[in-house]
């Protein structure tokens, strides 16, 4: 085969790699909020980042005592709002259930190494069904109203 | 001229099958035709300055490399909702392990590299949890259901799809992942897809082959004089 036919054959093949490509992009397309959810999920991972810091507005930074207590915390930047409710499980665990006033991609606790991830539901609604005793962090990305991606970290807090 | 550069990067493709950075179709034509980076040497730009702490840098190499990811991952038979976890999975891979990645320029290959075994690891585990059910099934792609759901697809994709689904699903996947991913590890392929490594530029060739035969039996306009 000379070099011409090998050019040729090369072209042609990267021309049909394209066009299946297309194909694909168009028959089994990302789905659209795909990305936004994948920037959101690394976002949380990625400690490195430097996240907006939430302020306690009102409750305490205390820890839960005991089964019949409960702590009720909300933390600010003045736009965007979140609202934590800590409970004491029967097991000695801790359900945290929160809400957040803006659209949530990603939600996660942090207590030291670990994490666990909550996914936002109806009306911002989300919750931790079992953490540990310990000093948590919550860190969030949310979508503001003008369609931009944020993200907060609250202050440390016993749960 | 031209002609010389493409030989050049045939003979790198065919030769070189076994190793990371063999020249690919998307390479050759995106570097062909515009003087804008590569998609590979847009993600290494990224990756560098979010290591180097801007942080935002990381967002942008997760919109340049998440649609390729997803193209990547669906050629494994994977639902939407595995597969949108494997991408996941990859991603925050690659912030744990980032450290283990001595040469950033390889980092779009790292990412579809680790995206391949994942989608590999989860597939396998999943036919062997649905083994009993689909057995004795017709191996099953979900891209077919999309396809079929999909009514506004535009006409030339729709009559190519309409070929491209005749083939086997061993050739489907070969051909989606090749289309997609920039610098394929072909070593990594021919695991995956269960055929010796020497064999993936021959199966490669083999699968476009049949599809231009379906094309042209059909009266489909060759693709040679294009680009």
């Amino acid at each position: 085969m000379n070099t011409e036919d090998f050019a040729e054959d090369f072209a042609a093949d990267a021309a049909l790699f394209a066009r299946m490509r297309g194909m694909w992009e168009k028959v089994d397309p990302m789905p659209a909020d795909l990305v936004d959810r994948m920037v959101a999920a690394v976002a949380v991972e990625d400690l490195s980042r430097e996240y907006a810091l939430l302020t306690l507005v009102e409750g305490s930074l205390a820890p839960v005592r005991g089964e019949t207590d409960t702590a009720t915390l909300q933390f600010s930047d003045g736009t965007t709002n979140v609202l934590l409710h800590v409970t004491a499980t029967e097991d000695g665990g801790r359900r945290v259930d929160g809400w957040v006033d803006a659209s949530a991609l990603a939600i996660r606790l942090t207590q030291g190494d670990r994490t666990w991830t909550a996914e936002a539901g109806e009306h911002g609604r989300f919750a931790f069904d079992s953490v540990t005793p310990g000093v948590s962090r919550l860190r969030l990305v949310v979508r503001g109203d003008d369609g931009e991606m944020n993200d907060f970290q609250t202050p440390q807090f016993e749960v | 001229m031209l002609a010389q550069m493409y030989h050049e990067r045939s003979i790198a493709l065919w030769h070189s099958v076994d190793r990371m950075g063999a020249m690919t179709t998307a390479d050759a034509e995106a570097s062909v035709d515009s003087p804008e980076p590569t998609r590979w040497e847009r993600a290494a730009e990224l990756f560098l300055r979010w290591r180097e702490g801007e942080s935002r840098a990381m967002d942008e190499l997760v919109r340049l490399m998440s649609p390729t990811l997803w193209h990547v991952v669906r050629a494994y038979g994977l639902d939407a909702a595995l597969a949108e976890d494997v991408v996941q999975t990859t991603w925050l891979t690659l912030v744990r392990r980032h450290e283990s990645i001595l040469e950033p320029k390889a980092v779009s290959g790292w990412l579809t590299m680790c995206a391949r075994r994942e989608a590999w690891r989860v597939g396998k585990a999943h036919r062997r949890a649905d083994a009993t059910e689909t057995e004795s099934l017709e191996p099953h792609l979900p891209v077919r259901e999309s396809a079929e759901q999909t009514a506004a697809t535009d006409d030339e994709s729709r009559r190519l799809w309409q070929y491209v689904s005749r083939l086997d699903d061993r050739c489907q996947r070969l051909l989606r992942v090749v289309a997609f991913d920039e610098r394929p590890d072909y070593a990594r392929i021919a695991q995956d897809l269960a055929m010796p490594v020497g064999s993936i530029g021959p199966t490669r060739q083999r699968c476009l082959g049949k599809l231009r035969t379906l094309l042209q039996s059909d009266g489909w306009e060759g693709d040679r004089n294009e680009h």
